[in-house]
């Protein structure tokens, strides 16, 4: 599979950006665009039209979780994968249950993220190559 | 050293007695007697004035009469424990009747000691310190108690606050390690690629670090929670001794599994359980030679499965056996890899077993080295 869409990733944390924004250069040759905060990250969005949102759990100003549930307002259809830093299942399922597809942690291995992504993105886009966007 | 008379007195003068007796004149002696203490006396002529009083005036001590009209001082005794518990005041009983058939009752009632009439203003005196003093003990006790559970809490608190904010850092830094190891973003030279290596192995092990410290704190906050689902105990085996495997290699020691029995499926936590079973593989590895070879077996036993991993390492060095399963209970022996450890894991394990209601032992083998076994119930 090579995914070659567009990717919003949303961490407060430049490094953890620079970490799981070199993952996703694994899966193929995505378009990556970047917020430090749920606001943005919601503006960038409606700008943007992404096919995938990764969303950092805990951020200032808008937290993951609220910042999903005004995602899917937006958009139902939006598709979410979670970066969590601890396995916490409340978080983990709530954020399920408002519809995102799954969740990483980000203290994982990066072959073990690149993996857990790569099979979501199969799941919801199937193991056809994904065409490049025209930006 | 005893701390002198004089302050004995100090420390105890503002304390309160309630003294309760329906004879006016044992009052005055009473009162006479303790002059000079520097309490403060409050007295009541019976037991219902006492109950009733006692609420407000909260004595550190009562003084009380056994046979008044109305209730008797047997009975105010026992309402009062009734109503305080542990936390009454000493009551001691005034009473004319020696015999140790009335004491007996006395003391059964709830009361500490007692004197009797006619006083002896020494002995009277000298006892109602004492008990005083141990009130006064108590009290301190409860609150150093307390201020060190407080502590202890907040040590908690900060422990788990730090190693979680250190934890996402740490994760990346192992995390941008790897991508400079790996020729995506261009080659390094031989010791340029040795630096990395080593930058992410010590993150690595940091990491780790940090989730035991964070895991320890979880568990002493009360905060450790078992998820219990139907749980395949051998597979959780299997893929533990698989990765293990992998670390186990550079040692050239290798994990077996003996051939398993078919195993009813438990209610476990399984990634709490995967991460028993990974410390225990983990620090067979540790502590064995090169080349050793260690052996997992699983077994089922009355209303109970079991998981035992032998290796030929040093042994647990008698004496040393009670520390295994505590906190920071690191013992003697080394690892012989140079490999970290924390001490933490055996502490960690104990408590993620207790918690699934098992049990985890550990005893040296007669032909050198050490087995591990977990137990866990079948009807969990």
């Amino acid at each position: 599979m090579k995914f070659h869409g567009k990717i919003l990733l949303v961490d407060d944390e430049a490094h953890v950006r620079k970490f799981v924004g070199l993952i996703t250069r694994t899966l193929g040759n995505p378009t990556l665009v970047e917020a430090s905060n749920g606001k943005d990250a919601l503006e960038i969005y409606k700008r943007e039209s992404p096919d995938l949102v990764l969303l950092d759990v805990n951020m200032p100003i808008l937290d993951g979780i609220g910042t999903l549930r005004e995602l899917k307002k937006i958009d139902p259809d939006a598709v979410v994968i979670m970066l969590t830093s601890l396995a916490n299942r409340q978080t983990v399922e709530e954020s399920l249950e408002l519809g995102a597809s799954n969740y990483i942690r980000k203290d994982t291995p990066k072959d073990e993220i690149a993996q857990r992504l790569r099979e979501t993105i199969e799941a919801i886009f199937g193991t056809e190559e994904t065409p490049e966007k025209a930006t | 050293m005893c701390p002198s008379d004089d302050n004995r007195v100090n420390a105890l003068s503002g304390r309160k007695i309630l003294i309760v007796d329906d004879d006016r004149l044992n009052i005055r002696i009473l009162s006479g007697i303790l002059r000079g203490e520097g309490y403060v006396l409050a007295d009541v002529d019976s037991g219902e004035r006492a109950l009733e009083i006692y609420p407000q005036f909260q004595p550190d001590l009562v003084l009380l009469d056994v046979v008044m009209s109305g209730i008797n001082g047997f009975d105010t005794c026992r309402s009062l424990k009734a109503c305080y518990g542990e936390d009454t005041a000493p009551i001691i009983f005034i009473t004319a009747k020696t015999k140790s058939d009335d004491v007996v009752e006395g003391l059964r009632a709830g009361g500490v000691d007692y004197l009797s009439k006619p006083f002896r203003a020494n002995e009277a005196v000298a006892r109602i310190r004492t008990h005083l003093s141990n009130r006064l003990l108590g009290e301190e006790q409860k609150m150093l108690v307390d201020q060190l559970s407080r502590a202890n809490a907040a040590k908690n608190r900060f422990l788990g606050m730090a190693a979680h904010d250190l934890r996402n850092p740490l994760a990346s830094i192992r995390g941008l390690a790897e991508f400079l190891q790996d020729s995506m973003l261009g080659t390094l030279n031989a010791e340029q690629l040795d630096l990395v290596k080593m930058i992410q192995v010590t993150s690595h092990q940091m990491l780790d670090l940090v989730n035991e410290l964070l895991d320890v704190a979880t568990i002493e906050s009360g905060e450790l929670k078992i998820h219990a689902e139907p749980t395949s105990l051998t597979s959780l085996v299997e893929k533990s001794i698989y990765l293990m495997n992998m670390e186990g290699a550079k040692k050239q020691t290798k994990l077996v599994l003996m051939p398993p029995p078919h195993l009813p499926s438990l209610a476990l936590d399984p990634a709490k359980i995967r991460q028993v079973l990974d410390n225990l593989l983990s620090n067979a590895v540790k502590y064995s030679p090169p080349g050793s070879a260690i052996s997992i077996e699983l077994s089922e036993g009355e209303n109970r499965v079991s998981v035992a991993v032998r290796d030929q390492g040093p042994g647990i060095p008698e004496g040393e056996r009670d520390k295994l399963f505590k906190d920071f209970g690191r013992l003697s022996v080394r690892p012989t890899g140079g490999e970290k450890s924390t001490g933490l894991g055996l502490a960690i394990c104990r408590n993620i077993v207790e918690a699934h209601k098992g049990t985890i032992v550990a005893e040296n083998l007669p032909q050198g080295g050490c087995e591990f076994r977990v137990n866990l119930p079948i009807t969990a």
